[in-house]
C-alpha cells in the first residue's frame, strides 16, 4: 500500500493532466480535419514545427507569448500547405501528411544546425518558458488538492476548456454543423450551397491553430527546450485516438487522459529506478491496448469496410487493367 | 392603350403556377426534350407521366434551374423567369423532392429540415425553435417524423417525408416530386397523396413525375403524357380512362413493320412455373408466373415498366432470388446454380441497364468484350490473359457487329448508346448460349442502329436460340415477337399472338383489364 501511495497521489494526478495537454490539444486540431472528413496524418509535423519555431520566436523577441505565436503561425503555414495539396489539388492526403511530417523533421534539423551550430537540443540561448498561473483561493479552498487545479500553464488550461468549446461548437454553431456535413455527406452540403472546399480550408487551419499551440506548450511548458523529434509520436498518438474516437470532443478527451495518464504514470516509474527504455514504452503499450480493447467490439464493421475499400481498389485495378495502364 | 381584352389574358396567366413554352433540350445528338409546352395551374396536381427516357426529368431539372434549356421560355406565376439555377427557383417558390435523397445520417430530423437556413439566437444554434417548427409543419400536413430522431435510423419513407419538409420550410409553394414512390411501400404512398391533397387544400401545386397508371389516376387532377422527349397531350385525368393513358404512352403508331420468318418451333429451352419473387422493398414483384420458351421462337415480354420485368430478368439470370416456384433452363432448376453456372448452362443476357450490368464503361471494348469468358483458353491461360486473341476477337466482332469505334481500345464510354448496346450483344450473342435473354435491347438508342439489332435478334432465332424479349415498346414487340405476354403488377395477364397482334387488347392488359374479360367480348 505505501508503494502504490506514493505512486498515485495529486502529484500524479497533475502531472497527467499536464502531460494530457499537448495530446489533447493536437488530438482537438485533428477533430477538426477529422470532422470535415480529412484523415490528417500531419498532426505530429504541425506540432513538430509548432514547437521549434516556439522557441526560435521566444529567443528571438524575449517573450514566451510572442513565441507561442510563433510556433502556431508555423503551424499554421504546415496546416495551409496542407490544405492547398490536399483540398485545392485533391492530393492523397496519407502522402501529403507524411510528407510533411518529414519535412517538419528534416527543417527542424537543419534548421538547428544553422542558426545554432548544434545537433540534439537547443538549451538556454535565453528562451523563456511560459509563467504559470496560481489561481488566487486555490490553496485556501482546496488545500493540498490546489494543484489539481492551480499552477498549470496558460496552453493546458486552454486545452482542457477547449473541449466544451469545441462540443458546443459542433452541437450549436453553424460552422460547427457545416464542418460535420462536410464530413459525413459532402453531396448534401453541395446541394445546399455549402462550400466544401471552403469548410475543409477553415477546418485544416483550425487544426493547425491548435497544433502549434500543442507544439509550444512542448517546448516552453514545463521544460524550456527543444529537442530533435521532440513531439516523440503523440501526433500519432493523435490520429489514433481520433480515429476512435470518430472527432468526438469527449471521446477524445477519454482517449488523451489514458494516454497522459500513462505518460506521467512511467515517469513516475522511471524515479523507482525501473530501465528507462522500458518504462518509456507504458503510455503507448497503454492506449493501444485500450484502443484495441475499445475497438474490438466494433470489428466486424472495421473488417467489412476494409474489405469494400480493398473491392473498390481491386475494381479500379480491373478497369485501369486493359487500357494498357499498369495496375500498380 | 390599355384595353380590356388584355386585363382577363393577364389574369388567366397569373392563375398558372408554372408556364413552360417551346422547351428544348439536347445531349449532343440526342433530343431529351422536344418543343414541350407545359402549363401548371395553381393549386392543381399535375402528373407528368411517360416511360423511362421520355425526357420527364430532364424537363423538370430545367424547371427547377439544375439545367439551361437550349430553346424556350419559363414563366413562373405569370412572370417570365431565367431560372439561372435552384436558388432563383426556390426564390419564385419552387421546391423539388429528387428522386435520390440528400440527408446528413448523423444529424437529427430538425437539423436536416433547417441546414442551410438555421434559426438562430445569439449566434447560436436554436435546437428548441427548429424542432417545434418542424414539429408545426409535421402536424398540419400530415407528415409524421418525430423532430428529435436521427435521420440514420429511419426509413426511407420517412426519409421522404423529411426532404418534403425541407421543401416547406423554405417556402415552397410550388412542389416538383420525381418519382416519388417508386421507393415506397404501397401504405406510405397512400400517406403520400393525403400529403399531396392537403398541400392542394392549401392553395398549393404539384407536380409529380410517375409511370405508374395507377397512382395518376388515383391522386391527379391534370396529366401530361410524354413520349420520347415530346409532349403527346395534356388533359383532365376525370376524362381519361387508363387504356387511353396506356396508349399515349407506348405510343400508337406502328414504326416497324413485322420482320417475315420462317415458321420453326423447337424444344422447350425454359420452363417458368408458378414464380414468385419479391422486390429491393420485399414486396411481391412477381406473382405466380408459368410461361415456356422454345427454340427458334422470340417470346415477347410487354407491360409498362415497374411491372415485374426488371425481377423476371433478374431471377432468370440468377440475380435474385425467387421466393417461390421453379424455372428450368434445358432441364436445370435455376435456383441451384451461381449467375455463372447458368451462364455456363446456356444463358446468353442483354440487362436492360447496359450502364450499370451491361458495360463497365471505363474499360477498353476489347475488355468488355472479353467478361465472362476471361477464365477459359483460348481468352486465357494458366491465369494469364492472352491480349493478342481478346484483340483480334474484339475486332471481328467489331467489323461484324458494325461498331463504330476506332478499335478494340477504345473505352467503352466514348461510344453512343446505340454502339454501346451492340458492344454488349456482341459479347452475349457469339457466346453459343441456346437461351438469349434480352431486356429493353433499343432503350435510348438511334433508329439506324434499332434496325441493326433487330436483324441480328432475327439471324439469332434463325439460328436456332430461344429468345425472351422484354421491351416497353410495343412496335418492337410487334415487330420480333412469335407470341406477346402481358405483364401487369406482377402477372401475366394474358398472351397473344404475335402476327397481326391487337394493340388495343395489349393496351387494355397493359392497364390491368385481365385476359378473360376480354374474351368475352366479341372477337
Amino acid at each position: 500500500m505505501e508503494i502504490l501511495d506514493k505512486l498515485v497521489n495529486v502529484a500524479l494526478i497533475a502531472a497527467t493532466l499536464r502531460t494530457t495537454a499537448p495530446i489533447l490539444l493536437v488530438a482537438l486540431g485533428g477533430s477538426f480535419t477529422t470532422k470535415a472528413g480529412i484523415f490528417n496524418i500531419g498532426l505530429e509535423g504541425q506540432m513538430l514545427a509548432g514547437a521549434f519555431f516556439a522557441v526560435i520566436g521566444s529567443i528571438w523577441t524575449g517573450s514566451a507569448l510572442l513565441g507561442v505565436a510563433c510556433g502556431v503561425a508555423a503551424a499554421l503555414a504546415f496546416a495551409l500547405v496542407f490544405a492547398v495539396l490536399v483540398v485545392s489539388f485533391r492530393a492523397n492526403e496519407v502522402v501529403v501528411g507524411l510528407a510533411l511530417n518529414i519535412l517538419a523533421g528534416g527543417m527542424t534539423i537543419s534548421l538547428m544546425k544553422a542558426i545554432f551550430g548544434t545537433r540534439g537540443s537547443i538549451v538556454g540561448h535565453g528562451i523563456v518558458g511560459l509563467p504559470k498561473v496560481q489561481l488566487p483561493g486555490a490553496r485556501e479552498l482546496l488545500g493540498s488538492w490546489a494543484p489539481l487545479i492551480s499552477g498549470f500553464t496558460p496552453i493546458v488550461y486552454v486545452a482542457f476548456i477547449a473541449v466544451p468549446l469545441l462540443v458546443l461548437f459542433y452541437n450549436r454553431t453553424r460552422l460547427g454543423l457545416y464542418i460535420r456535413v462536410v464530413g459525413e455527406k459532402p453531396e448534401a452540403a453541395e446541394a445546399l450551397g455549402i462550400s466544401i472546399t471552403r469548410v475543409r480550408y477553415i477546418a485544416s487551419l483550425l487544426c493547425g491553430l491548435l497544433a502549434g499551440l500543442a507544439g509550444a506548450h512542448l517546448s516552453l511548458g514545463y521544460i524550456t527546450m527543444f529537442t530533435e523529434n521532440m513531439s516523440s509520436g503523440r501526433g500519432f498518438m493523435a490520429v489514433a485516438i481520433l480515429i476512435f474516437s470518430n472527432g468526438d470532443p469527449l471521446k477524445v478527451l477519454a482517449g488523451c487522459l489514458l494516454f497522459g495518464f500513462a505518460d506521467a504514470f512511467s515517469l513516475r516509474l522511471q524515479t523507482f529506478g525501473y530501465p528507462s527504455y522500458l518504462v518509456l514504452t507504458v503510455p503507448y503499450v497503454v492506449a493501444l491496448t485500450a484502443l484495441f480493447a475499445l475497438s474490438y467490439r466494433a470489428r466486424p464493421k472495421i473488417i467489412a469496410e476494409t474489405l469494400a475499400s480493398m473491392q473498390r481498389l481491386l475494381s479500379t485495378d480491373k478497369n485501369t487493367g486493359p487500357d494498357g495502364k499498369h495496375p500498380s | 392603350m390599355v384595353s380590356n381584352a388584355g386585363s382577363p389574358t393577364l389574369h388567366m396567366k397569373a392563375e398558372m403556377a408554372v408556364a413552360l413554352t417551346g422547351i428544348t433540350k439536347r445531349f449532343g445528338a440526342f433530343v431529351a426534350n422536344d418543343g414541350i409546352d407545359l402549363a401548371v395551374r395553381r393549386g392543381e396536381i399535375h402528373a407528368i407521366i411517360g416511360e423511362n427516357g421520355a425526357g420527364k426529368t430532364t424537363l423538370m431539372n430545367i424547371l427547377f434551374g439544375l439545367l439551361q434549356p437550349d430553346e424556350g421560355s419559363i414563366r413562373l406565376n405569370g412572370e417570365e423567369t431565367v431560372v439561372t439555377g435552384p436558388a432563383v427557383a426556390i426564390k419564385a417558390g419552387l421546391g423539388m423532392v429528387h428522386q435520390h435523397f440528400k440527408l446528413v445520417p448523423s444529424l437529427s430530423v430538425a437539423d436536416n429540415v433547417f441546414l442551410g437556413m438555421e434559426i438562430r439566437r445569439h449566434g447560436l444554434i436554436d435546437h428548441a425553435a427548429q424542432i417545434a417548427r418542424t414539429r408545426e409543419l409535421s402536424k398540419r400536413f400530415g407528415l409524421q417524423v418525430d423532430p428529435t430522431e436521427r435521420v440514420g435510423l429511419l426509413s426511407v419513407g420517412i426519409e421522404q417525408r423529411i426532404e418534403i419538409l425541407k421543401v416547406l420550410v423554405r417556402g415552397a409553394r410550388t412542389i416538383i416530386l420525381d418519382e416519388p414512390t417508386a421507393v415506397l411501400t404501397p401504405q406510405e404512398s397512400r400517406e403520400l397523396f393525403q400529403t399531396l391533397r392537403s398541400f392542394v387544400a392549401e392553395g398549393m401545386t404539384v407536380i409529380f413525375i410517375s409511370h405508374h397508371l395507377e397512382e395518376v389516376m388515383e391522386v391527379s387532377d391534370t396529366v401530361t403524357v410524354l413520349r420520347n422527349g415530346k409532349k403527346v397531350a395534356t388533359r383532365p385525368t376525370a376524362e381519361l380512362s387508363k387504356d387511353e393513358l396506356v396508349r399515349m404512352m407506348v405510343g400508337r403508331e406502328v414504326s416497324f413493320d413485322r420482320r417475315p420468318r420462317a415458321p420453326s418451333r423447337g424444344e422447350v429451352v425454359l420452363q417458368v412455373e408458378e414464380l414468385w419473387a419479391r422486390d429491393d422493398r420485399r414486396l411481391p414483384a412477381l406473382r405466380n408466373v408459368s410461361f415456356t420458351v422454345r427454340s427458334g421462337e422470340v417470346v415477347g415480354i410487354a407491360g409498362v415498366a415497374g411491372n415485374g420485368q426488371t425481377e423476371l430478368a433478374e431471377v432468370l439470370s440468377g440475380l435474385r432470388p425467387a421466393s417461390h416456384g421453379i424455372a428450368r433452363l434445358k432441364g436445370r432448376n435455376l435456383a441451384a446454380l451461381s449467375p455463372r453456372e447458368i451462364r455456363r448452362a446456356g444463358l446468353a443476357h442483354v440487362p436492360g441497364d447496359r450502364m450499370v450490368r451491361g458495360v463497365d464503361r471505363n474499360a477498353s471494348i476489347a475488355a468488355n468484350m472479353l467478361m465472362g469468358r476471361q477464365h477459359r483458353a483460348p481468352w486465357s491461360s494458366c491465369g494469364v490473359l492472352n491480349w493478342t486473341v481478346i484483340s483480334q476477337n474484339a475486332s471481328r466482332l467489331i467489323k461484324d457487329f458494325d461498331i463504330r469505334a476506332q478499335g478494340p481500345g477504345d473505352a467503352v464510354k466514348r461510344l453512343s448508346g446505340g454502339n454501346i448496346q451492340k458492344v454488349v450483344l456482341a459479347r452475349e450473342f457469339t457466346n453459343d448460349a441456346d437461351f438469349l435473354l434480352i431486356d429493353q435491347p433499343t432503350r435510348g438508342v438511334d433508329i439506324g442502329a434499332q434496325e441493326a439489332i433487330h436483324d441480328e435478334i432475327m439471324r439469332q432465332r434463325a439460328a436456332g436460340r430461344a429468345i425472351l424479349l422484354i421491351s416497353v415498346q410495343l412496335d418492337e414487340l410487334a415487330a420480333l415477337a412469335d407470341r406477346i405476354l402481358v405483364m401487369f403488377n406482377g402477372r401475366i395477364m394474358g398472351e397473344v399472338a404475335g402476327d397481326g397482334a391487337d394493340e388495343d387488347r395489349i393496351g387494355m392488359m397493359m392497364a390491368g383489364v385481365a385476359a378473360p374479360e376480354l374474351a368475352a367480348e366479341p372477337a
